[in-house]
């Protein structure tokens, strides 16, 4: 039996010697072997990825049930991945309809879906949603990582005012709700997602960004002892202030302490050039992001991502595969064939984003597994049959460690999605008893 | 009022409680339960005793203390007794002969007799010539009393806000760009974002000085990562009123371009070395679909570039504007037909400091693949500059030279100069003489950077310790050694410039004003007033316009104010930057020119463009640039009430508000806040029997709520005499199929119309609205809330500016010398 030995925390350390001195890098401090990799099978992650103004769906859902199903059009890019994902049909988002609010769908079933909660319709500053899956599970993951939680996004913040017949344009640039009122708006640069993750500085080698870490702590001791010095000349008011910079101080020593006790300072990242921008194409943007996404989940910065493929009302055309069109008027489709056929190209390019994200977490180390087998993965769109505004059936599907893969599932008639979501929080050991219009749990998709 | 907000709301619910609570318990004492009426009905309540009132009571220097207090007990005491306390206070404990102890109350007192809002209507009053005098006799013993104790209140430990650091970092390290972005926005106390107590310091901010920081560190040095980024600039530009496609503009777009220049934008773009860069130009795709940025209307061109501050910009040519074959926008469907021939090319000029380095050639219309029509005139989007590429090297730049003071060289160690070089910048980040213990543990950052690397960078890794060092980022003051908790004392001299600089310049003292306090003579009256009237004239004076005005006037709102494009279709970008333009310009020219405060309510002079000229109907006044000039007074554009921006931001995005312009007068140019609504207010209706009414209708059925009404009978005479100026501040002579009637009745029943009446109540109260202005100016000069023992301070700043007319240099003096700023408490230990 192996007994793992507790890491002592430096910030223990540094509390019981009553100083703000950064301290050597003791050994007991760094974790054992074996309690690292206990430490990697613990952990667990859960990633978003959205897919903008709805779905063909006669090309989306797999005609059969259970595990016999012919991959559909749209699907096809997953087949590699056959094994590790189910699809899932019949969840709803009945509060996304209009109940009395009339047009805005798009505006409404952003917004409402990893909340359950029917948005109020705005464009001021009174917003008002819920809480979000992601950010239910990033309260208790937060904890143990730098980042909380990633939001990322490939269109940028629409320029002005209402991005949906009077719904706000907070509601459609992001999926992210860490209250009811405070929408976490998604990053579209990679430079900022970078910058964030890694620093400002140009390299991501474990001694580069060790280097700035130590760097990092050596400016913070300085502050530290230049506060305590200048703390002695103050009045009590004063030093009471002061505090509060000395305490935030601490707060990066132990984000830094957190880095050197074995999480991302330890794992050696694969070589990554310091992003220079928005790249051209969107799949060139959409694989630098998801890179990203998945660098921090490897350097166990974050535990927590959502993904937006595209922002809902999404006018971004395809020349690229062929699609000139607008994807929004597009998927107004008049059940026109030709414009159908165009908005399955579309669809399929976005599950196309997924199946590389799928790719990416299963040839990624983790621990002495891969990531996918820590990961949640819960990709879909929350309109189905664009044309129609639909809020029902939604095209779904969940994939990683969890689940019950290579089968299509329906869930009864007027399940609300976020009874599933419930369960995918239960499944990542975050226990919850209500997300927006939940009823129940629906379970059926985990392993 | 400024005092704390709790009292401060107290203080504005006075009048409604001495009314309306106090008539009521006078009412119930009386055996008769008058709810809510009190206000509303002028005679309603009985006082308890009816006594007679002489003809005249003691004045002047017959009348004793004892008749002072006498005064008080009968005409204020019905109310303001041991068992009501309406208010909060009674007149019981209250001491003619030491105002000392109950200075919040007297100063409470003197302000609403002084409004004459006290006694409130329908309750004796003393004659007026007795009010007078008792006004008088206060407000000279408060002040006596103020000069008896000095009284500086607290000044908590402050910290920079983010426009302060990022004056700071230019101011210290010579290098031009505004790093305020980078860090979170400061929350806001007394209406301003620099007040001491609420300027907190949370994790999120520490990590990003400490990011920021080192993004500072790297660039001034000129040690930045070498690696090509990208930095975008987002022209700032409307929707159409339908909310798809951006308009382009067919005038000038900026004063750093070409003069014969159409559309297009220019930034300040930071070059970290000599090198080559790529200017990226997006323009619209002119079709009637499209908000986005894309890569198929990007056009670039290879520049080299000096290291520094390069203003990068992209336009148009004004006479190569219109395609004549542009077809007019339809409305059936998304995808009208393609204009028919070739496209023709027009020149898009680049250009790098003013001057034009490169012509690209782009088609008229786009042929974009997603192209639905050219309805639109092409014009940029966004620039951005992509590099560094073939690096040269570091450069010679203002940075580096402010830096580098020394170079390290035979007779000079690297050590030697790394400690002259961050002596230097020591000394004037933390404004004060730098000791060994200073720059100590400087050095130490200095080498854990020099080591695997040059002296460069670890000049570089010691600055950007300096940058977070609490030193720098508070400021700090201190106490004479040996001095006793809550004895009070002058600031040191260094202090002193600190306190001054952070107020006129919102930065850190330059090196005249660092070396006029340590040769410990800015305590000198003359070299005082020197060094504030050489600061008002330095252009980072302009630091006042943008963050007091900005705060006080509320300009700041504008850039978030979004007028309704249907009714309002006048109203973009274009116009709401002319509106900011003039009403900073009008707030600088002030102060440069030490002009009079009254200017504020009725100058003759402002400030246009042609685009602003015509939104006010002046003649004359033709291109983008803007220019001084005498107003016709028939226009009623004197003045800040006469101006678009002050208009527009007291106004809803549909129409105006007589409420909100009504605050924002008794706010900011009164100093007579009114308390924020009661909960539950019903939203007005617009329309009765299917009928629209006309705001005023709707107005006055929201005031015959007597709750509403206590307030509002202030506000919305105010409100209403501006309602020829529609909410984008345009005049208007109907509104709602009807004339506009700007005419209105003040409490007391003064009945005035229009701007120019207001103008005229406004004047006739100038010494409210010097004392308004000097309570807010001193606030922000102070970081702090005003309390009640300032009070003195404020008026002594009216008595002394009043001489030469209120001139804005004796208002800024008045306070430089005041207590308050001039003068620190102890602290307990």
């Amino acid at each position: 039996m192996i007994i793992p030995r507790k890491p002592l925390a430096r910030r223990a350390l540094l509390r019981g010697m009553g100083t703000l001195l950064s301290l050597p890098l003791l050994e007991a401090m760094i974790p054992s072997a074996n309690a690292a990799e206990a430490a990697a099978r613990a952990r667990k992650r859960l990633q978003v990825i959205y897919m903008p103004n709805g779905m063909d769906m006669d090309n989306f859902f797999p005609k059969e049930l259970g595990e016999n199903y012919v991959m559909p059009l749209t699907l096809k890019p997953l087949e590699p991945y056959r094994q590790r994902f189910a699809v899932i049909s019949g969840l709803d988002h009945a509060q996304a309809e209009a109940l009395g609010d009339g047009a805005g769908d798009h505006g409404r079933c952003c917004g409402s879906y990893l909340t359950g909660v029917h948005v109020k319709k705005t464009e001021g500053a009174d917003l008002k949603s819920g809480v979000s899956l992601d950010q239910l599970v990033a309260k208790q993951f937060g904890e143990q990582t730098q980042i909380p939680s990633l939001e990322l996004g490939l269109d940028p913040p629409s320029l002005v005012g209402s991005c949906d017949s009077g719904y706000s344009c907070a509601y459609t640039n992001t999926l992210s709700w860490a209250d009811a009122s405070t929408p976490l708006p998604v990053t579209t640069n990679p430079r900022d997602v970078f910058e964030r993750l890694f620093g400002d500085s140009d390299s991501l080698d474990p001694k580069g960004r060790m280097a700035q870490m130590r760097r990092q702590a050596s400016i913070l001791d300085f502050v530290a002892e230049d506060a305590k010095r200048m703390s002695g000349k103050l009045g009590a008011d004063d030093r009471r202030k002061l505090d509060e910079y000395m305490s935030s101080v601490r707060d990066i020593e132990k984000r830094i302490q957190k880095a050197e006790a074995g999480g991302s300072g330890a794992v050696a990242l694969p070589a990554f050039a310091h992003p220079a921008g928005i790249p051209d194409t969107f799949e060139e943007h959409a694989k630098v992001m998801m890179d990203l996404q998945v660098l921090a989940m490897q350097a166990d910065l974050t535990r927590v991502g959502t993904f937006m493929v595209g922002r809902e009302v999404s006018g971004r055309s395809y020349p690229e595969i062929e699609v000139p069109d607008a994807h929004h008027p597009l998927s107004h489709h008049g059940n026109d064939p030709e414009k159908l056929a165009k908005l399955t190209k579309i669809n399929t390019l976005h599950v196309a984003q997924v199946a590389y994200f799928l790719k990416r977490i299963s040839e990624t180390s983790d621990g002495d597994a891969k990531l996918i087998d820590s990961t949640l993965v819960l990709a879909g769109a929350a309109l189905a049959d664009p044309n129609r505004h639909e809020h029902r059936n939604l095209p779904t599907i969940v994939a990683g460690g969890m689940v019950k893969g290579g089968t299509h599932i329906r869930a009864e008639k007027g399940t609300p999605m976020t009874n599933a979501m419930l369960s995918m929080m239960e499944a990542l050991g975050v226990r919850e008893d209500k997300l927006g219009d939940s009823t129940g749990r629906y379970g059926a998709f985990l392993a | 009022m400024n005092f704390k907000q709790h009292k401060h709301r107290k203080l504005g619910r006075e009048a409604a409680f001495a009314a309306s609570v106090c008539g009521l318990a006078i009412a119930a004492f009386g055996g008769t339960a008058i709810l809510g009426h009190a206000a509303a009905d002028p005679a309603p309540a009985r006082p308890i005793t009816a006594k007679i009132v002489p003809a005249t009571l003691p004045m002047g220097a017959d009348a004793t203390p004892a008749d002072r207090k006498a005064m008080l007990t009968r005409f204020c005491a019905g109310c303001h007794n041991d068992k009501l306390k309406v208010a909060g206070w009674s007149v019981t404990p209250l001491d003619p002969t030491n105002l000392n102890a109950n200075d919040a109350t007297w100063e409470k007192i003197l302000r609403r007799l002084s409004l004459g809002e006290m006694p409130p209507k329908g309750m004796p009053r003393p004659p007026k010539a007795n009010i007078d005098d008792f006004t008088h006799w206060l407000a000279a013993s408060l002040d006596a009393n103020g000069v008896a104790n000095p009284n500086p209140g607290h000044a908590t430990l402050r910290r920079m806000n983010r426009a302060e650091y990022a004056n700071a970092v230019r101011d210290l390290l010579a290098i031009d760009v505004d790093f305020s972005n980078e860090l979170p926005v400061d929350d806001t106390g007394y209406g301003f974002d620099n007040i001491a107590d609420v300027l907190t310091v949370s994790p999120t901010l520490m990590d990003r000085y400490i990011n920021v920081a080192g993004k500072i560190s790297r660039l001034a040095t000129g040690q930045g990562s070498r690696n090509p980024t990208t930095v975008d600039y987002r022209i700032p530009k409307d929707l159409f009123a339908n909310g798809f496609g951006v308009p382009s503009y067919n005038e000038r777009a900026s004063d750093d371009l070409p003069l014969d220049s159409r559309g297009g934008g220019a930034f300040k773009f930071y070059a970290p070395f000599d090198a080559t860069y790529t200017i990226q130009v997006f323009l619209n795709s002119n079709t009637s679909t499209e908000n986005e940025i894309s890569a198929d209307n990007r056009y670039e061109v290879k520049v080299p570039l000096k290291a520094g501050l390069r203003t990068i910009g992209a336009s148009f040519r004004k006479n190569l504007a219109l395609d004549a074959r542009l077809v007019e926008p339809t409305t059936d469907g998304d995808r009208p037909g393609k204009p028919e021939g070739d496209p023709v090319p027009l020149p898009l000029d680049v250009s790098v400091d003013g001057a034009r380095v490169n012509t690209l050639q782009v088609p008229s219309f786009s042929t974009g693949p997603n192209v639905a029509q050219a309805f639109y005139l092409r014009d940029v989007m966004q620039i951005s500059v992509v590099g560094p590429y073939d690096v040269r090297g570091a450069g010679n730049t203002p940075s580096r030279r402010r830096i580098f003071v020394c170079h390290p060289s035979g007779n000079l160690s690297e050590n030697a100069c790394a400690e002259k070089i961050l002596a230097n910048l020591a000394h004037h980040a933390y404004r004060r003489p730098v000791s060994k213990a200073d720059i100590a543990p400087l050095m130490k950052i200095y080498h854990v950077g020099r080591k695997g690397a040059d002296f460069e960078h670890g000049i570089a890794a010691a600055l950007q310790a300096v940058l977070v060092s609490p030193n720098f980022l508070f400021m700090v003051e201190g106490d004479p050694a040996g001095s006793k908790p809550g004895s009070v004392h002058r600031l040191s001299d260094l202090e002193l410039a600190t306190r001054l600089s952070f107020f006129l310049w919102s930065s850190i003292p330059d090196d005249q004003l660092l070396s006029v306090a340590e040769h410990g003579q800015l305590h000198d009256p003359k070299v005082l007033r020197a060094q504030v009237e050489r600061m008002l004239v330095d252009p980072k004076s302009k630091a006042l316009t943008d963050n007091f005005g900005g705060q006080w006037l509320y300009l700041r709102r504008l850039e978030y104010q979004k007028p309704d494009r249907r009714a309002f279709p006048d109203f973009d970008v274009r116009l709401r930057q002319a509106m900011l333009t003039e009403t900073n310009m009008f707030f600088d020219s002030i102060v440069h020119n030490n002009s009079s405060i009254l200017d504020f309510l009725d100058a003759d002079y402002t400030f246009v463009n042609q685009r602003l000229a015509e939104h006010y109907g002046i003649s004359g006044v033709r291109g983008t640039a803007f220019r001084k000039v005498k107003l016709d007074p028939s226009l009623h554009r004197g003045g800040l009430l006469g101006q678009a921006s002050i208009l527009t931001v007291t106004s809803y995005n549909n129409r105006t508000s007589v409420v909100l312009r009504g605050k924002w007068i008794l706010e900011n140019i009164l100093a007579a806040a009114p308390p924020p609504p009661p909960p539950n207010v019903p939203q007005l209706n617009d329309a009765k029997n299917g009928k629209t009414m006309t705001i005023r209708e709707q107005m006055e059925m929201h005031r015959a709520n007597p709750v509403c009404a206590s307030c509002h009978t202030k506000m919305d005479p105010l409100g209403f005499s501006l309602e020829n100026f529609d909410a984008v501040g345009a005049w208007r002579n109907a509104y709602a199929g009807q004339l506009v009637d700007a005419s209105a009745v003040l409490p007391d029943g003064t009945k005035f119309a229009g701007p120019q009446g207001l103008q005229d109540i406004l004047l006739a109260r100038k010494q409210q609205f010097v004392e308004a202005f000097t309570e807010k100016l001193m606030t922000y000069a102070l970081g702090r809330g005003l309390e009640a023992y300032d009070m003195p301070a404020v008026r002594a700043v009216r008595y002394a500016a009043e001489k030469d007319g209120y001139r804005i240099n004796d208002v800024i003096m008045g306070i430089v010398t005041s207590v308050p700023f001039d003068m620190r408490r102890t602290p307990e230990k």
